[in-house]
């Protein structure tokens, strides 16, 4: 009896020990939410814009739109849209609100709840303010760079090798543009360096928009960082920036569109794969990966080879 | 027990309180600074960037150390010319942020703990 007395008792003791440690556990939940609620980056931007062009196909839009304030600057660029419903309904002129979504690695962003807010500009787009970017199979422009080492190189010098070619200007502070590029450029190179056939077959040129302020030795600096100091690396990837004039023909065959404005540069992402035989293969803006990009380098190289993988 | 939920409390308390901003009081050079490393700085030095060639350093206690990330002296000549020039993969941030910026910048840096 005296014995169930106190079994008793240790089943009160452990009932109450089970209520603390849930109030213990209820507290420190609450606590964990409020530091993820007060500490997390928002990932979420309103957007308000105007639609300059879409594209069915890949789903996407580019819109010109106002400062986002924390995220991008005013200016004109594609946004992906995962709601091909709402790319059928828009038309280049509409004006809309929109959401501005980043994705989880902050690499990747697109819009939802998308509203028309003002559809009476409709089919009223200056054709000035569309991308012309060339077509996949056309012939690229053969403009002259200078490069890293102040040689001068032109796109035809790549001829017989699978080129992919990027914008990027070494001031650009926004990690998922220009160090993003040129971080997953680096990644291309030390993978496709592991093969010499590969190597050999294949080349990445990344064009700075800011002949300005990116000089040679500025971009001797910038690259060899994401060489590693490896100065040989430069036989594989060039750095280099050109005149204004080519820099407008080359940005608007690639669909590249930049603004300087107060020091920064506004600008869109573009890359651009060129055949061994100087047309263009494919064009990529913002949704991308970099063994996405060597695979089709690879594929590009050797057309003929039976490899592994789909385009 | 209730002695040992008020301590967890406590303690998560704390978490919060060191994982977001410092209540500290800061003079209007600081605030100012601390305006500009957050529209500047903390995108890259206070997030993982996986996508990076290089993950940026974290920058809190900076000059409390003997040597930046980099390795060079951890003086406030050489933070300014790190912001100014860049440094590796780190962009240059000439003609964005100069003069007074830089200054109320690095004031601000010396309070990251």
């Amino acid at each position: 009896m005296r014995r169930r007395v106190i079994e008793g008792g240790e089943e009160l003791k452990s009932e109450k020990r089970l209520s603390v440690a849930k109030i213990v556990a209820v507290i420190g939940l609450l606590l964990l939410l409020a530091v993820s609620v007060g500490c997390n980056r928002t990932k979420k931007y309103s957007l308000q814009g105007e639609v300059v062009s879409k594209n069915q196909e890949i789903s996407e839009i580019t819109v010109k739109h106002g400062d986002i304030p924390g995220f991008m600057p005013a200016m004109a660029m594609p946004y992906r849209v995962k709601d091909p419903g709402i790319v059928q309904e828009l038309q280049p002129g509409d004006k809309i609100a929109a959401e501005v979504i980043l994705g989880k690695d902050s690499s990747d962003y697109w819009l939802e709840d998308i509203r028309i807010t003002d559809e009476s500009g409709r089919g009223h787009v200056k054709a000035s303010a569309a991308p012309r970017m060339l077509m996949p199979g056309k012939r690229v422009p053969d403009v002259a760079l200078i490069n890293q080492n102040g040689s001068t190189i032109h796109l035809s010098d790549f001829a017989g090798k699978a080129l992919l070619v990027t914008f990027i200007y070494t001031r650009c502070p926004m990690p998922n543009f220009c160090p993003r590029l040129s971080s997953q450029f680096a990644r291309i190179h030390n993978e496709l360096k592991k093969d010499p056939e590969d190597y050999t077959k294949t080349h990445l040129l990344t064009i700075s928009f800011d002949p300005k302020y990116d000089t040679p030795a500025v971009l001797l600096k910038y690259g060899l960082a994401y060489l590693d100091g490896d100065q040989s690396g430069f036989s594989h990837w060039d750095f280099a920036s050109t005149n204004p004039g080519d820099l407008a023909r080359v940005a608007q065959a690639f669909g590249l569109q930049y603004e300087e404005e107060d020091n920064q540069i506004s600008h869109n992402m573009s890359i651009v794969l060129i055949a061994p035989d100087g047309t263009v293969t494919k064009f990529w803006s913002t949704d991308w990966t970099w063994t996405e990009l060597t695979e089709n380098m690879r594929k590009a190289a050797h057309p003929n080879a039976q490899r592994g993988g789909t385009r | 027990m209730i002695r040992g939920s008020l301590l967890l409390s406590a303690l998560l308390a704390l978490l919060c309180s060191t994982a977001c901003a410092s209540k500290e009081q800061l003079s209007n050079a600081e605030i100012e600074g601390q305006w500009l490393y957050e529209s500047h700085c903390a995108e890259c030095h206070e997030n993982p960037q996986p996508d990076l060639h290089k993950q940026p350093p974290n920058l809190h206690g900076l000059f409390f150390r003997k040597s930046l990330p980099s390795g060079a002296p951890g003086t406030e000549e050489q933070v300014r010319e790190t912001i100014i020039e860049g440094r590796g993969t780190m962009p240059a941030f000439d003609r964005r942020l100069r003069g007074d910026d830089v200054k109320n910048l690095i004031k601000y840096m010396r309070k990251l703990k």
